[in-house]
């Protein structure tokens, strides 16, 4: 037996904080003078904002330079189909291609990599994997369509990279992925949290009891803020009976910025030595103190084709000292992982309600298979707001009427109060979510 | 032979491992340069350099685009 670190990367991951901090800034200075060479997007950009590469002389420095934002990204493209001038390097020295997977309605992002790009998006995954236990002798499944999407592509390669025997499942339906995983006896489940419960969910329905017919001792989730929501994590564990470990990447980069270790301390570790990691008040744009909640802007080293330096991402974190895990690593944690959205926040006459809070609360009660918040105005000025559950199949009709009181209570005494509507849906009527589960309707401007 | 006086970007000397990997990625990326080899040598070659690129990054020993690749 090989007697591994616990680290991937033992020499970054425990660097002392002011050298990590003088590698951030050497890097940084050498991705802003790069971008302004090879980008006109860039210079353009920078130009207007009166920086040079020079203005960057200390790591604050970084705050002269002006954000990226998805809007600028899409005109970009827009402007000069199809990729921009953004990218660093003729289209025919790329190797791959993938896109956002353009939610809301808006135009997708198309993304370019270079070879070295790709074996870094892999890389990146590897330092999440390793520190959540994945070794060599593991056997991965992956429950993905492996598509335009990125998703867990990237860690596709890490777990070749690591040595693991990995099984691909692109094609299969839920009932296959289940066989398939108990009889190869994988070791290392990887989903979005929601199809996580889903398998283990068909798995009951089959009369296959995870826990007890698989060897599955690690479930990996990405793609959704639920993998840090403590309620679904735990659901996830129980029905596993393995430990659950939550990242978050985006295609923007490419991959992953932030990893749950093996400690599981709460939140997950920023890859600092390949990301900055800023956190800002999205109004003013200021930085937020540890222990402030407030939009991610990120800059990466790693992506050569399209570089990224300052992309806002909307993303709601909150940082804390990596001393609030105990590993080692000298990585800052998001506490909580991704909290959602800065936008996802909903305001129900005058009641801020955030659909993370609302999953937290219903991941409470186990009875409950499947959920959707459903908003709409009442004589074109009351909202109401309505969850609709889908009970585990079983569930006595008998007991439906105390479940729904008890859900309402938790909802409205975490919500000062607000009274939510809470309604009994079909078997089978809601819809499930392999990637990106959309669990809202805001019907209110319809 | 790598110099035994390099350091790495935070200024440490490097290792005698890390001078052999720095060394390994420097010959690849000198490989995947030339345009006179057969595609299974230069293809592998740029393969093989864009991994050793990762082990170099990690350890700071570089902070390049190899951009022959
Ligand atoms: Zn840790």
């Amino acid at each position: 037996m090989v007697n591994w670190p616990p680290y991937w990367n033992p020499k970054n991951e425990t660097l002392p904080k002011e050298q990590l901090r003088a590698l951030q800034l050497a890097k940084l200075q050498r991705c802003v003078a790069r971008a302004w060479q090879t980008s006109p997007f860039h210079r353009r950009m920078y130009e207007a904002a009166g920086v040079r590469p020079e203005s960057i002389q200390t790591l604050d420095d970084i705050r002269r330079l002006p954000f990226m934002t998805r809007e600028d990204w899409m005109d970009n493209q827009a402007d000069k189909p199809l990729f921009g001038d953004l990218v660093t390097r003729p289209r025919n020295e790329a190797i791959r291609y993938h896109l956002t997977s353009g939610t809301s309605g808006r135009q997708p992002l198309r993304v370019l990599d270079s070879r070295k790009d790709w074996s870094w998006i892999g890389e990146q995954w590897c330092y999440g994997f390793w520190g959540f236990g994945v070794r060599p002798t593991d056997t991965v499944f992956f429950a993905f369509s492996y598509g335009s999407f990125i998703g867990f592509w990237g860690a596709h390669y890490c777990a070749e990279k690591i040595g693991c025997l990995v099984l691909p499942s692109g094609n299969m339906t839920t009932e296959g992925r289940v066989k398939q995983l108990v009889e190869m006896e994988a070791t290392v489940v990887c989903a979005t949290p929601t199809y996580a419960l889903r398998m283990a969910q068909v798995a009951e329905h089959m009369g296959i009891d995870v826990k007890r017919d698989g060897k599955v001792r690690r479930v990996i989730v990405s793609g959704e803020p639920a993998g840090s929501i403590p309620a679904t994590k735990r659901l996830i564990e129980e029905m596993w009976g393995a430990k659950c470990g939550d990242t978050a990447g985006m295609t923007e980069i490419g991959t992953i910025m932030i990893f749950e270790c093996d400690k599981q301390p709460g939140g997950t570790h920023i890859i600092e030595d390949h990301f900055i990691e800023e956190v800002l008040d999205p109004e003013t744009g200021e930085p937020c103190d540890y222990g402030q909640r407030g939009e991610r802007v990120v800059t990466s080293f790693g992506r050569g084709f399209i570089p990224l330096i300052r992309y806002r991402t909307k993303d709601l974190v909150m940082k804390v000292p990596h001393t609030h895990c105990s590993c080692g690593r000298t990585g800052d944690l998001y506490e909580g992982g991704i909290l959602g959205r800065v936008d996802d926040m909903k305001l129900i006459r005058g009641t801020n309600v955030y659909p993370r809070a609302v999953e937290a609360i219903l991941r409470e009660h186990p009875e409950i298979e499947e959920f959707q918040i459903v908003l709409t105005r009442v004589d074109n000025i009351r909202d109401e707001i309505t969850v609709q559950i889908e009970l585990r199949p079983g569930f006595p009709d008998a007991d439906w009427a105390g479940l729904q009181s008890r859900v309402g209570t938790d909802l409205a005494d975490n919500h000062e109060g607000l009274r939510f509507n809470v309604e009994r849906a079909a078997e089978g009527q809601l819809p499930r979510f392999e990637l990106k589960a959309k669990r809202l309707q805001d019907l209110r401007n319809q | 032979m790598p110099e035994s006086n390099q350091r790495d970007l935070l200024g440490h000397p490097m290792t005698a491992d890390e001078r052999e990997l720095l060394d390994l990625y420097r010959r690849l990326q000198a490989l995947s340069a030339r345009d006179d080899l057969p595609p299974c040598a230069l293809m592998n070659a740029r393969q093989a350099m864009v991994m050793l690129w990762n082990a170099c990054t990690d350890l700071d020993l570089i902070f390049e685009e190899p951009e022959r690749e």
